[in-house]
């Protein structure tokens, strides 16, 4: 049994590629047809996301490589042989299965620990197992892929901790206040990261958006997406009173909002927490307003430094990830050996001759009292009966695994006499 | 038999002490949560433990340190307990459970022969007193942890230092809420455990008992966390100061309480 994985990611092909890709594959026909179609190709699945291109196929025994797949795959791509070998990376049995635990894992994606690529893994599964693409090895590998990656999320910290500004400042806001329920956000001004936060927060409970822009057609725009309410620019300080966390982004040169303003609202809330971020640069909220009781403020390097420092703290969870793939894989080596011919015709032997071993144990007694000689005979009686029985089995399975079709057998074999390889 | 399940309930607070502390050097909740069940394992055991004293030796159980400091130690395990159903303050318990240890190991020391109830004490009035200051006290004691580690959770965050410790440590407003509702609630049975002291006092003891060094330490504490309360309600005071005030207050209680206990004369002791 030969499994192959032919791909690119991110690391080895630049992205204008990838979409190429990406794109064209969807027009034209399905990839994994024109796989399927390729003679060595036994078993196949073809995932495709932004950020990679991979085949993994199990291809018939005997045969060890396939012509024409890299071609397929980049058959949009209009490269040069040369390109061509650089982008691609080929990985053949184990290392093959390790790349496919390792990217459903998320440990090969481009932010780490994601868990996007999990699901963008099932839905390749799903629909090459709806055109019939996939088989026994590739049913077992990919669901063995699924544990892997649970296992992983569950064991170590890959998925923890924010590694986005908006999640980070999410994580931050629930550190303060618990939990995001009920709580009011203050917009101000528009940029994508601010409403990315906003959004992200709205995600996570928070009850209420308010926006506050100098263009107030904008604030009303903005209002009218989230569901918020635009309020007027001089309103300002009057909102920061009632809301608890307060976003700004605006392009203003000077700050718009003093420490002076801060006190008084933090006054006026009757000193009910405050969190403030600070997106903007050139920064829009004085430094000293972070200095007071129960604000706490945040700009956009404070996030970054979080989220850096979590990236680290990802990596580090990788390395004992890898650890786990590696106990996985021993146990992928388990079963690809009870897949094996030889050892399930020994294991049915050496079940046959327990069995018999066993039984004239039991007969001792008597056994003795007919005579060594008989004994023998009787032996031998045995022995032969086992062989017979043995033997069509035997054949059907040496002839089968001639023609690749043994798998089945193997399977009901070692269940059906409960046989326990290793 | 009271003395089997106070040393389990000894043995076991240790253990929940260790469970927690645990919890914080792997930065994993779990064994936090170990850690409460055996708290409340411990918890079960006392109240047991004090259930078979109070049938064999009567009230003056709450007189003697070895009944008063298991009785502080239950109040306050039973207190974190029911505050942590309302809020999610798991790892608070990291602080909780060395203190009931402590007041456990002040217990251990403390055991003695069961006494009979000096003839002054008897009545009804003295038990009430002892059971809802020592509520009181358990329930502000609380607040003055939850107090501490709201001022490590605050440095934390305030000078943008998130770390693994900060992520596991609860977030500030619950560890204000917890500070919040156990001084309300500690305050008033205070308040009250006091009134009935001073009832029993003017209604036996003769002579100038207001001088009394622990009656004036009373007066002072009672004072200090009035002050709290009033800050907190009616002055809006939320989340730094009153963690400080209340982790000052209670250092001072603290501190006050041993020079009284063991340096001054007093007519207020454990039989």
């Amino acid at each position: 049994m030969q499994i192959l994985l032919v791909g690119l990611n991110h690391k080895t092909a630049p992205l204008e590629l990838r979409e190429r890709l990406c794109l064209s594959w969807g027009r034209d026909t399905d990839p994994l047809v024109a796989i399927m179609n390729l003679p060595p190709v036994k078993e196949a699945i073809y995932l495709s996301t932004c950020n990679r291109i991979e085949v993994m196929a199990v291809l018939h025994s005997g045969q060890e490589e396939v012509a024409g797949l890299k071609e397929l795959l980049l058959a949009h791509g209009n490269l040069c042989p040369s390109e061509m070998e650089r982008c691609i990376y080929v990985h053949r049995d184990l290392a093959a299965v390790g790349h496919l635990f390792r990217v459903a894992s998320s440990l090969d994606s481009m932010i780490m620990g994601e868990t996007q690529i999990l699901g963008q893994v099932k839905e390749a599964y799903r629909r090459a197992s709806q055109s019939n693409a996939t088989g026994l090895v590739l049913n077992k590998l990919l669901h063995h892929a699924f544990r892997v990656a649970k296992r992983v999320r569950t064991e170590t910290g890959i998925a923890q901790n924010a590694v986005s500004v908006s999640y980070a400042a999410v994580t931050l806001a629930k550190k303060i206040f618990g939990y995001l329920k009920d709580k009011r956000i203050l917009l101000v001004g528009a940029g994508e990261m601010s409403e990315l936060a906003a959004r992200q927060l709205v995600k996570y409970g928070a009850d209420k958006i308010i926006i506050a822009n100098r263009t107030f057609g904008r604030a009303l725009e903005l209002a009218e997406e989230f569901h918020g309410e635009a309020i007027d620019w001089k309103m300002l300080p009057q909102a920061l009173a009632e809301v608890d966390i307060v976003i700004t982004s605006t392009g203003a040169a000077d700050y718009i909002l003093s420490a002076d303003t801060v006190a008084q609202a933090v006054r006026e809330r009757r000193n009910r927490l405050l969190l403030l971020i600070d997106i903007a640069v050139p920064r829009d909220i004085d430094p000293a307003a972070g200095e007071m009781e129960n604000v706490f403020l945040y700009n956009i390097d404070n996030l970054q430094d979080i989220v850096d420092d979590n990236v680290k703290r990802r990596e580090k969870e990788a390395q004992k990830a890898e650890l786990i793939i590696k106990e996985e894989l021993d146990r992928y080596l388990c079963w690809r050996d009870s897949l094996e011919v030889v050892p399930t015709i020994n294991l049915l032997r050496a079940k046959f001759e327990g069995t018999m071993n066993g039984e004239l144990q039991r007969y001792s007694h008597w056994l003795k009292s007919i005579g060594e000689e008989n004994q023998k005979q009787a032996e031998i009686l045995l022995l032969s009966v086992i062989n017979k029985l043995l033997h069509d089995p035997v054949t059907t399975l040496k002839e089968e695994s001639g023609n690749n079709g043994a798998a089945p057998y193997i399977l009901a074999l070692r269940r059906l006499f409960r046989l326990e390889g290793r | 038999m009271d003395m089997i399940f106070f040393k389990i309930a000894l043995v076991l607070a240790l253990f929940s002490a260790i469970c927690y502390l645990i919890s914080i050097l792997i930065k994993r909740v779990l064994a936090a949560k170990l850690g409460t069940w055996i708290l409340l394992l411990v918890l079960f055991f006392l109240t047991i433990s004090f259930g078979f004293r109070c049938v064999t030796t009567g009230a003056s159980n709450l007189l003697t340190q070895h009944g008063v400091l298991a009785f502080f130690a239950w109040a306050i395990s039973a207190g974190y307990l029911t505050l942590q159903l309302k809020t999610n303050t798991r790892v608070l318990g990291v602080l909780v459970a060395p203190v009931v240890s402590v007041v456990l190991m002040g217990a251990a020391i403390g055991v003695g022969a069961a006494v009979p109830m000096p003839g002054p004490l008897q009545g009804s009035l003295v038990p009430l007193h002892v059971i809802l200051t020592l509520t009181g006290e358990a329930l502000l004691v609380i607040a003055s942890i939850a107090g501490v580690m709201y001022l490590i959770q605050n440095e934390a965050i305030k000078k943008k230092r998130i770390t693994s410790l900060t992520r596991l440590l609860p977030s500030l407003s619950d560890l204000d809420r917890i500070n919040h509702i156990s001084l309300l609630a500690g305050f008033p049975l205070l308040t009250l455990g006091i009134l009935f002291g001073l009832v029993w006092a003017s209604s036996v003891l003769s002579g100038n008992w207001q001088l009394d060094p622990k009656f004036i330490w009373a007066a002072v504490v009672w004072l200090l966390y009035g002050a709290l309360i009033y800050q907190r309600l009616f002055l809006g005071w939320k989340g730094h100061r009153p963690a400080f005030f209340s982790l000052a207050a209670f250092c001072l209680l603290l501190v006050s309480y041993i020079a009284v206990e063991y340096l001054m004369p007093s007519i207020h002791r454990f039989i």
